[in-house]
């Protein structure tokens, strides 16, 4: 498959989606990044991509909570943006998504949770205009309008994480027409990088679990699975 | 009839359960989710309050601070529909439903934090994510039907015990023990975490083969390890996790 502007368009449609359905609606958790990422590679056919990233990711996210008035980083975008950028990463280079690919956008879109979480705070700003506009109409007694502030509150963030998205996609779809000149070393490399961060998004989702004895959780689930693993090796030799 | 000693139609509650779904899009840091809350109540308001004045009085009694759970929410939507038909009837002090928004947001905040956000969704989340490589994009549709089965439940009775019980709802919310409940789910995200890590090491490594296979297998389960001593003692997840790539990413071009 190769990549293209409709991708892209898609990837920000989708992105603005989850985006707004984050903070602004329903709040059903189809911005998680298992799903936001699932769906994203879904839609750009990459799924594979989608779902490894999804899955690390929500690790990594996994104990961060909007609690009160605290603004946690951006969940939803880090997903969204990292997997369309390695989704179009991948159709370039006309292959499926690899594990050195999945290593590279984590990396380069590192910062997507903090720029999110900026954007967020702009957005507040904004609505806080509308709040102190809505008090005003309904002194006046413009009733209808004034409670219709409400709806002003979510094109935000379908419009600025739609462009924030098709940025990335585009983004991938450029840096996808390099990679074919990276050494097989360092991609290598790559390769090596995404379990050893997934190990750390594990050992951050335990600890962020808040259970009470979650080391010992998370060692009785390791070594479950380590169990699984090897039994099912030893079988199926 | 409309007006003063009514009661409000199921479709009118319906449309205000509906609409409080929007609570939360113009969340701002004054007022928090003021205008969301009169937006959700707007449609039971016009049927209370077919006076214009007495209807703005009633509008800007809810456009004051309000900021709770937007999930738990649902509960003081109905309670505070319980109370404002009887404001409207002339039972009670319109004071009355400020006391109680006052009186519950905070509490019942702690509770939905503490059991949708902290417990819930991690639970969800860490099973659902351990279960990728069996499940593929099924799994999120499991956690998405895992997680929003409990969730809508929970608010649509939450909205009807408000509405139902008014203050009372309290004790009715206290029956549900969601704490207890919430540290058992808990467990369930941190073994979960735990069995991904040990998945991911293993599969990663079985693909690698060999000896670096083996290595890389150990490695991440080392990594894994150490880093939640790190997590605990503060080390920012972010350094942690560069730390690994360069590691592990010398490592891989290295051997």
């Amino acid at each position: 498959m190769h990549a293209g502007w409709g991708h892209v368009a898609l990837a920000g449609a989708w992105g603005a989606l989850v985006g707004l359905e984050r903070r602004a609606f329903l709040q059903a958790m189809f911005s998680r990044p298992l799903v936001a990422a699932t769906g994203m590679g879904l839609l750009l056919g990459q799924l594979q991509t989608g779902l490894y990233l999804g899955m690390v990711l929500e690790l990594f996210y996994l104990g961060t909570a909007s609690l009160g008035a605290a603004l946690p980083e951006n969940d939803t975008l880090a997903a969204s943006g990292t997997t369309a950028a390695a989704a179009m990463m991948a159709a370039q280079t006309g292959g499926g998504g690899t594990p050195a690919i999945w290593s590279l956008s984590l990396i380069l879109f590192a910062g997507l949770g903090l720029l999110g979480r900026a954007v967020d705070r702009r957005v507040e700003a904004y609505s806080a205009t509308l709040s102190a506009h809505g008090l005003e109409l309904a002194e006046h007694g413009e009733l209808e309008r004034a409670v219709r502030q409400n709806l002003w509150g979510i094109w935000p963030y379908a419009a600025v994480y739609f462009v924030l998205n098709v940025g990335c996609a585009a983004l991938g779809m450029w840096i996808g027409t390099f990679l074919s000149q990276v050494p097989l070393v360092v991609l290598r490399g790559l390769a090596w990088a995404f379990p050893a961060m997934a190990s750390v998004a594990a050992a951050i989702a335990a600890r962020g679990s808040r259970a009470r004895n979650a080391a010992l959780w998370g060692l009785v689930g390791a070594a479950t699975m380590t169990a699984a693993t090897l039994v099912l090796a030893w079988v199926s030799e | 009839m409309i007006g003063p000693g009514t009661h409000l139609s199921r479709s009118v509650e319906l449309r205000v359960f509906l609409r409080s779904l929007l609570l939360q899009a113009s969340w701002n840091p004054k007022g928090m989710q003021n205008l969301g809350l009169v937006y959700a109540l707007y449609p039971a308001l016009q049927v209370l309050y077919p006076d214009p004045e007495k209807r703005r009085e009633a509008v800007q009694r809810h456009l004051t601070f309000f900021n709770t759970h937007p999930y738990v929410a649902a509960a003081i939507v109905g309670g505070v529909l319980y109370h404002e038909e009887r404001i409207a009837a002339g039972e009670e002090d319109p004071r009355r439903v400020n006391e109680f928004k006052g009186a519950l947001m905070g509490p019942l905040a702690a509770l939905g934090d503490g059991f949708f956000w902290l417990s819930l969704r991690p639970a969800a989340g860490a099973l659902c994510a351990a279960l990728v490589p069996w499940l593929g994009a099924w799994a999120a549709v499991l956690f998405l039907v895992l997680y929003n089965v409990v969730h809508f439940t929970l608010r649509a009775q939450l909205f009807r015990m408000g509405l139902q019980l008014g203050d009372r709802l309290v004790e009715a919310v206290a029956r549900a023990h969601l704490p207890s409940r919430g540290a058992r789910l808990r467990a369930v995200a941190a073994a979960s975490a735990g069995a991904a890590a040990a998945y991911l090491a293993f599969a990663f490594g079985a693909q690698q083969g060999g000896v670096g296979g083996w290595l890389l297998a150990g490695g991440c389960l080392a990594l894994g390890a150490l880093s939640y001593v790190l997590v605990a003692r503060k080390v920012p997840t972010a350094v942690l996790t560069a730390m690994a790539a360069l590691l592990a990413g010398c490592l891989g071009a290295w051997l």
